[in-house]
Parts: structure tokens; sequence; C-alpha cells
């Protein structure tokens, strides 16, 4: 778990990043607070033609057959985010209202992918559901399917190559998910609270002290 | 010292002797003399000087001489007629003389005997020498009757190397009857045409032969010795593509293998088949689910604070990692 300003590590459940200060107020500020309408495959910066745009939607279309609680989304823009992929993914999804995409299937359950056409550069977002499943290292290897695809300038045939090793792997942590639960589960359980042990200790030490008795004259 | 130079002087001398000078004759003295002859006269005029003929010394052969040179056109000579016409030939070839060369007599006799063996009428040649002719006591159509009467019908060509004009055909006596005499000069006349087209003497009687060959076997037609003549030729090219080709042994040994475990074989193929489709067809089905646990939320993001990766794809050399962006962003994306 990053910031994605900083790129440091943060700690679960960290309101701000306890390095730089970063939060969702500050992408807010930039963007507006409001929702936005979007659909799965929001071609903004027009990189694909129509014919190819049929063929990603299919592949979003399968990919949301084979994972019933999950989307994927894929956003292309110009320049979007002043050039921080991150912030602006990381803000997108938590604003964006899918309207393509079923109630049952939150964004919690997403997995956005933006483009920026002017920074030529991709990156990848997903919601909390996919948490304990995911990992940067997983998203490098989806993206980097695609990167011969996108230097080129075939930003369909990349997506939609992305979309399928993205399944492969996703297909992969289910099974393993369904037979070892725990080991995901641990990743991201609550920190245990340093103050609440601290109190015991200092309880327990409280009830090893033996009871002194009055003796009455 | 003197003697010997007197030696020398005389040596010298009698080396240096010439050849005498030519001397007049008294006729061309007299003739220069009365101004008849010029020295030299016969160098500087282009006339040829008229040589006078002497008479020839053999005397011109009389019409006498003539006509008995005639009568010795060379004839068969008498060693080979009973070579020749003593006895039924036991080959188809007769050549007592040996006109052709042992190669070739060879090919033409084998030729004749393929002949006899693929039909009904055999073909007998008499080979002559292209000048000569046949002795006037020997009658060739005697011969034949003589000869031929009895057995399988024939034809008896006599055939002269290098002179196929002159050339006679006989028939045997049962095949004569059937055959008539126009169309046995035709078929001559077609073999000799035949046989005149070629350079040498050699292929002019290997193209009679055949053309000869050819029109026999019209000749059985018209004599009724074939009886469904066209089913023959059919039945043989029929016959030939017939002929299975030779397979190797891999192939037989594939087909053996086969027949010994080609249904089980094929029974596992087919399993094998129905189990890769059915679990292509279960993967195409299948579904995966997560388990949901609670997350806490994070930077204060409501739905999703998941980070991944950022690439980029500007530039064609370098590879995906090394354009793999892991810098904050404050820090110059």
């Amino acid at each position: 778990m990053k910031c994605p300003r900083c790129v440091q590590v943060i700690h679960r459940g960290a309101g701000l990043c306890p390095h730089c200060g970063f939060g969702i107020a500050e992408m807010d500020g930039k963007h507006g607070t409001d929702n936005v309408s979007l659909r799965r495959l929001a071609d903004v910066a027009g990189l694909m033609k129509s014919r190819e745009r049929t063929k990603v939607q299919a592949a979003l279309d399968d990919f949301a057959r084979r994972f019933p609680q999950l989307f994927f989304a894929v956003y292309t823009g110009s320049g979007k985010g002043g050039g921080n992929l991150r912030q602006f993914g990381f803000w997108l999804l938590n604003r964006a209202a899918f309207e393509d995409v079923p109630v049952d299937r939150p964004n919690e359950a997403g997995i956005l992918l933006v483009i920026d056409a002017e920074t030529k550069s991709a990156s990848v977002t997903w919601g909390y559901l996919l948490d304990p499943f995911l990992t940067e290292e997983d998203t490098f290897l989806c993206l980097s399917r695609a990167h011969a695809y996108w230097l080129e300038g075939r930003f369909a045939e990349g997506t939609v190559r992305m979309v399928a090793q993205l399944g492969k792997i996703l297909a992969k942590r289910a099974a393993q998910a369904r037979r070892d639960p725990e080991r995901f589960e641990r990743k991201v359980a609550p920190p245990p609270k340093t103050g609440e042990i601290a109190r015991r200790i200092r309880e327990g030490h409280r009830q090893a002290v033996p009871k002194t008795t009055e003796v009455m004259p | 010292m003197r003697s010997l130079v007197w030696i020398l002087g005389a040596g010298l001398a009698a080396g240096a002797v010439e050849p005498p000078m030519p001397s007049w004759r008294d006729e061309d003295r007299k003739a220069l003399e009365k101004g008849e002859l010029v020295p030299g006269l016969s160098l500087l005029t282009e006339e040829i000087p008229v040589e006078v003929e002497e008479d020839p010394e053999v005397p011109a052969p009389t019409g006498e001489d003539i006509a008995t040179t005639e009568q010795a056109t060379p004839e068969v000579a008498e060693r080979y007629l009973e070579a020749y016409f003593g006895e039924r030939p036991a080959d188809f070839l007769v050549d007592p003389q040996n006109l052709l060369g042992s190669k070739d007599a060879r090919d033409r006799q084998n030729f004749l005997r393929y002949h006899a063996g693929d039909s009904e009428i055999d073909l007998f040649v008499y080979l002559f020498d292209g000048h000569q002719v046949i002795p006037s006591e020997v009658r060739e159509e005697e011969v034949v009757e003589r000869f031929f009467s009895t057995g399988k019908p024939a034809v008896v060509v006599y055939y002269y190397l290098g002179a196929p004009e002159k050339s006679d055909i006989y028939l045997t006596p049962s095949l004569s009857d059937s055959v008539p005499a126009p169309e046995q000069r035709r078929a001559l006349n077609s073999s000799v045409e035949e046989a005149m087209e070629k350079p040498d003497a050699l292929s002019q009687f290997e193209a009679f032969c055949v053309q000869l060959s050819i029109r026999i076997y019209w000749m059985e037609r018209a004599a009724g010795l074939v009886k469904d003549t066209p089913a023959v030729p059919v039945a043989r090219r029929v016959e030939a593509p017939a002929a299975k080709p030779v397979e190797s042994a891999a192939l037989i040994r594939a087909k053996e293998w086969g027949q010994r475990y080609g249904v089980p074989g094929g029974i596992m193929a087919g399993a094998v088949l129905i189990v890769a489709g059915g679990l292509a067809v279960a993967r195409r089905r299948a579904r995966y689910r997560f388990p949901m646990f609670d997350v806490a939320p994070r930077l204060g993001g409501s739905h999703a604070a998941g980070i991944g990766a950022v690439i980029s794809f500007g530039s064609t050399t370098q590879s995906p990692s090394s354009q793999r962006n892991e810098v904050p962003d404050y820090l110059g994306f």
C-alpha cells in the first residue's frame, strides 16, 4: 500500500499519508468533489476507432462475465491529472459513477486503467475488494503485455491484451484464495492498537500486585 | 707448300663445275632463224598450249562388252542361296549375308518376334543388299508356297537394304485368299513410303518393318483372324494402370500399426479430444469469486486506494522495465 503521490509505503487505514500528507481532499480541490458520470470504456482522448472500441468493450464484458464481482474500466485522456496519473486514477475511481456497471458491483470491485496520450503513460488503480489479491507487480506485468502495442499506437489491442493478462492473474489468485483465504485476510487485517496493548499490560501488572489487608484494631 | 696450293686450286676448280648449258635442237634453231619461233613466247601469251592427245592404250568397250557387263549384275551369291531358300527360315529375319550389324540384326529380330507374339500373322523378312538381285532360277512365289503353306499365316517380304522401293511382298496361300492383291500392294507401298522418309538404310528398314506390322494388323481384321479387335488394346491399356504401385516399407508398417492399434488409438484420441474440449469449455464457463474482507479506507478514499504501476510508452528503444515510473510525482514526473 503506497501513497499515490510520494510512492512511499503507508500503513493500513491511514487517513493521510504520514510522509507527504496526501489525501483525497487535495485531489478534490483540483478536480471537484462531485461524482463523475462515466462508462466503463471512456475513450475521451479518441485513441481508438469505433471498431476497435467494440473489441475492447467485448473484452471488458468477458472480464465481467468471468469475475461476477468485478468490473474493468478504461479511461483515456490528454494531460489529465497534470501528468500525475497515480493521483488522478486514485481520485477518479473514488469519484466515478459508472453508468453501465450494475449496482451490485461497486467501485470497491473496480479496476481502472488510465492512459494519458499526452505524457504517453498508463497507470492502474483498483478498489478495496482487490487489495488483498492484487499487487503493484501484477499490474506492471499486465502493463508490460500492452507496452509493445501502445508503442505502435495500437491502444485497443494493447488494452485487450492487458485485460486478458489481468484475467489470468486474478483467476489464479481466486483459486488460491478459495484454498487458503486466511493468507489473504492477514494482508488487510487492521493493525493492533499499541495503546490497547499497553493498557492491558498495565492492567495485568496491577492484578499481579497482592492486595494488602487492613487489620482492624 | 706449292703442291698444297695446287691441290686446293684443283679441288676448287673441280667443285665449281656447273651443269651443262641447254643446247638448241636443230629444228628449233632453224625455226628461230626463220623467225617462226620467239624464245619465251609461250610464257608471255595466255594461250594454253594444246596438248597432243595420245592414243589410249585401253580400247573403248564395244557393245558386246557393255552387254556382257550388264549381264554381270551382282546376283546373290550362290553360296547364300541354300541359306535363303533351302528351307523354311527358323527365324523371322533371314540375313545369311550378315548385311546388318549384330546389334541391328538383334533389334530387328526382337521386333519381328514381338510382332509374331502380338499378331495372328507372322512377318518374315528376307534381307538383300540394295544392288543385289535374286537369281532368276529362284521363284519367290514358289518359295512362299513351299515353305509357308502350313502353319501360322505369314507375310513374306523380300527387302533390299538401301533400296526399299525394290521390296516385294507375298502372303501365304491361306491369307492371300482373304486379303486382296490391291490391299497387299497398298500395305507394301505404305511401308515403302514410310521407309523412304528416313535418311539411312537402317532407319529405312526399321520404319519399313514397323509400318508393315501396322498394316498387318489391318490385314488380320480383313481376314477375320481377330474376333474382337477393339477390345484387345483397350483391355491392355486398362491392365497397365491397374498394377498396384510398390508400397514402401514404412507405409506397410504404418498400415499394420493402423490395423492393430487403429481402433483403440482412435478411441483414446477421441477421449483425449473430448477431455480437452470439456476442459476448455469448463474454463470458459468458470466464474471466479473472491472472499470479501473488511478493508479500512485509506487517504480519504471511500472506494479505492490500490495504487498500481505506472508505465511510460514513449521510447521504442527501452524496455518496459526501464520505462517503469517509480519516482514520486513531486520530484518531477
